[in-house]
């Protein structure tokens, strides 16, 4: 079995070679190979596949092709690279199931399978997103924990601290990093539900040291949390990260790699972005010997992954990693609309049917574009948990029709998507609770995907 | 071969990335006398151009990108020395980077690239720069534009830095600022006094290049 030891040694004395390098040559390389020597092709009638043997020759394209890439650390400019039984072993004795959150308030977290009936795993709230002050952060808070079908809470990242912009690596970072993990359980435990798990705990961490010192138990943070470690892309990593990676392992904590593939960028189109998103599966459980694992394929100019190319990924890499593995496998969404709009209501139930009918979990993600300060309501992860729970045990082939006509309501506007509100604009910023506006969007949506055979009611 | 075959010969060598083949074209058009700043215009620039709008429709994408702007590179290398400074109508020199505190550089990857392949000169100082750095570099090579990526929301703050820098060291009247990235809106630029923003890269440079002439006029 690989040791996290190991992994370091692997950094320390694998094959040196140029970022530059890696990039060009290794990974851009070896990824068009296993494309065209596994004839994956992308198939726009068919966003939601049910074709099992192009999910299974996506995963194994992606083995091939991490066996021969590797990781690439930044600090050391060498290959981290695993062989095929190093992988294999790691693959089967990845943790199959992890409970999270305490009392009444505590959940299991299993693996899926294409058209699996077994409700997928529902991390709900924020996704990391940006909000401008502590008031904003406890009402979005403590009304995602009011959510009855959350499993899980996502908390919004703070940007300030007493109103100076926090500055990464400076103490400002932990400082806000405290006061991430103080306000997310206070705000939960003001909604009634002091045992659920915060699952992005320590969103305002960007550095080890921050991350470290939220985890001290003073402030809040519990073994039954979740926590994360990013990867740099693509397939990267440096000693800062792994420095986290190590702290987490050393304490024994349930972590999670997360990844974003750039759709366009060296993945390259939906065929390479779907292997590596199965690759950054492999580099998680080795590398960062992940526990749980979120993948969120991205566009790399439109940054959100409702089109129909970014659809079809979502659901070919989680119907490869859910049929070849039992990780724990979480979606995460972007939307290029923002909050108080259908648009943003049809992007999410087309990426969430996708994904869970094609076998994972999911965290409700970055609405806007994830790029907004204060865009973000309740009402959203609400509508997207609900989305997940009722596609739970389609068939792969009805997902596919309501998707793509889930996409035709939104396809055109993609480029120039409305904004919509800011969580002020859109709430009562003392009880969090959404305006009529707001509410009668979710209505109409939910009820245009009655018709359409998604049922949200069923929740 | 024709002025004109040699001129498609390195408008396509850079289109389709072979970077040898751009060395030797250049050669050959310094061989058959052709004017040199024509080769450049005529020939690399117009398959810069090319590829530029084909990333921009992802007709392909950023490793062809890359590999592009590296042969566009390999050509400018070959033909620069023999243009008089004077003579060399780059579109304005660009010094470009990730703010400190932010390790991400794929996108500021994709603006330099860009900017070369539309006939900028780009000075890349990569990710996590020091505020400072941007501007000492920016002076040395007499920079028209600093570009600033943040990927992250906890970094762009690093983007205020500069520009705070630059006014309290009374340097900001010397370059054009521009900001980018992920969690940076057009209303932030604004408010942190950049001169220009963009959201994609091929906005950037049309952006660039209407803020160089607008400081030029």
């Amino acid at each position: 079995m690989v040791a996290f030891l190991d992994v370091i040694g692997k950094a320390l004395t694998g094959k040196p070679c140029s970022e530059r390098d890696y990039d060009l040559k290794i990974f851009s390389t070896k990824l068009r190979e296993v494309v065209k020597e596994y004839d994956i092709k992308y198939d726009p009638e068919n966003l939601v596949p049910s074709d099992n043997s192009l999910a299974d020759d996506i995963f194994k394209a992606a083995f091939d092709f991490y066996c021969e890439v590797g990781t690439y650390c930044k600090d050391t400019e060498r290959t981290i690279k695993f062989d095929e039984s190093e992988i294999k072993d790691r693959l089967r004795n990845a943790p199959s199931k992890i409970v999270f959150g305490e009392g009444v308030d505590a959940g299991t977290m299993v693996p899926r399978k294409p058209e699996d009936r077994t409700p997928p795993w529902r991390f709900v709230g924020a996704g990391g997103v940006a909000v401008s002050s502590e008031d904003v952060f406890m009402g979005l808070v403590e009304n995602y924990a009011k959510i009855s079908i959350a499993n899980s809470i996502t908390t919004p990242t703070l940007t300030r601290v007493n109103g100076i912009r926090i500055r990464p690596y400076s103490p400002l970072e932990i400082l806000g990093a405290i006061r991430t993990v103080a306000l997310g359980r206070e705000a939960i435990r003001r909604a009634g539900r002091p045992g659920l798990p915060i699952m992005n705990s320590i969103a305002t961490a960007d550095s080890a040291i921050a991350l470290v010192t939220g985890l001290h138990p003073e402030y809040g943070l519990r073994p039954t949390d979740g926590y994360m470690v990013a990867t740099l892309a693509e397939l990267k990593t440096n000693f800062d990260l792994l420095n986290r990676a190590c702290a987490l392992m050393s304490l024994g904590l349930p972590t999670a790699a997360i990844f974003g593939p750039i759709f366009g960028g060296y993945c390259g189109g939906p065929e390479g972005t779907a292997v590596v998103t199965v690759a950054y599966h492999l580099m998680g459980a080795l590398v960062y010997q992940a526990g749980w694992f979120l993948a969120f394929p991205i566009h790399i100019k439109h940054i959100a992954s409702s089109m129909p190319e970014l659809l079809w990924v979502a659901s070919v890499y989680a119907q490869a990693i859910s049929r070849n593995t039992h990780l724990l496998a979480l979606y995460y969404d972007y939307t290029a609309a923002g909050p108080c709009t259908k648009m943003a209501l049809y992007e999410m139930a087309a990426q969430y049917t996708a994904a869970i009918t094609s076998g994972v979990s999911m965290e409700t993600g970055g609405i806007a574009k994830g790029r907004r300060e204060d865009y973000l309501t309740p009402v959203e992860p609400r509508f997207a948990a609900e989305v997940a729970y009722a596609a739970a045990g389609m068939k792969r082939e009805d997902a596919n029709e309501i998707v793509k006509n889930l996409v035709s309501k939104y396809v055109d506007k993609i480029a120039d998507p409305p904004i919509g509100m800011k969580y002020q604009e859109c709430c009562d910023i003392k009880t969090g609770k959404p305006s009529r506006k707001c509410l009668n969007i979710y209505n109409g949506v939910r009820k245009e995907l009655k018709d359409l055979g998604l049922d949200l009611s069923r929740t | 071969m024709s002025e004109e075959e040699l001129l498609r010969k390195l408008s396509e060598a850079v289109i389709s990335c072979d970077r040898e083949t751009v060395v030797k074209a250049a050669q050959q058009a310094i061989e058959k006398g052709l004017d040199p700043v024509k080769a450049i215009e005529k020939g690399l620039s117009k398959g810069a151009i090319v590829v530029g709008e084909k990333f921009d429709k992802l007709e392909i994408f950023l490793t062809d990108l890359m590999m592009a702007a590296d042969a566009m590179k390999a050509g400018l290398d070959v033909l620069l020395p023999l243009i008089p400074k004077e003579k060399a109508s780059r579109k304005g020199t660009v010094v470009s980077g990730t703010v400190k505190g932010d390790i991400h550089d794929i996108g500021k990857n994709i603006l330099a690239a860009l900017f070369s392949a539309n006939g900028f000169d780009v000075y890349d100082l990569g990710a996590d720069v020091v505020t400072s750095k941007f501007i000492e570099e920016a002076e040395k090579v007499g920079a028209d534009i600093i570009t600033l990526s943040a990927l992250m929301s906890s970094t762009i703050g690093g983007q205020k830095d500069v520009i705070d820098y630059l006014r309290e060291t009374g340097k900001r009247e010397k370059f054009i600022v521009m900001v980018g990235g992920g969690p940076t809106t057009r209303e932030w630029a604004e408010e942190i006094g950049a001169d220009g923003y963009a959201e994609t890269a091929t906005e950037a440079v049309k952006t660039a290049l209407e803020l160089i002439e607008k400081k030029r006029s």
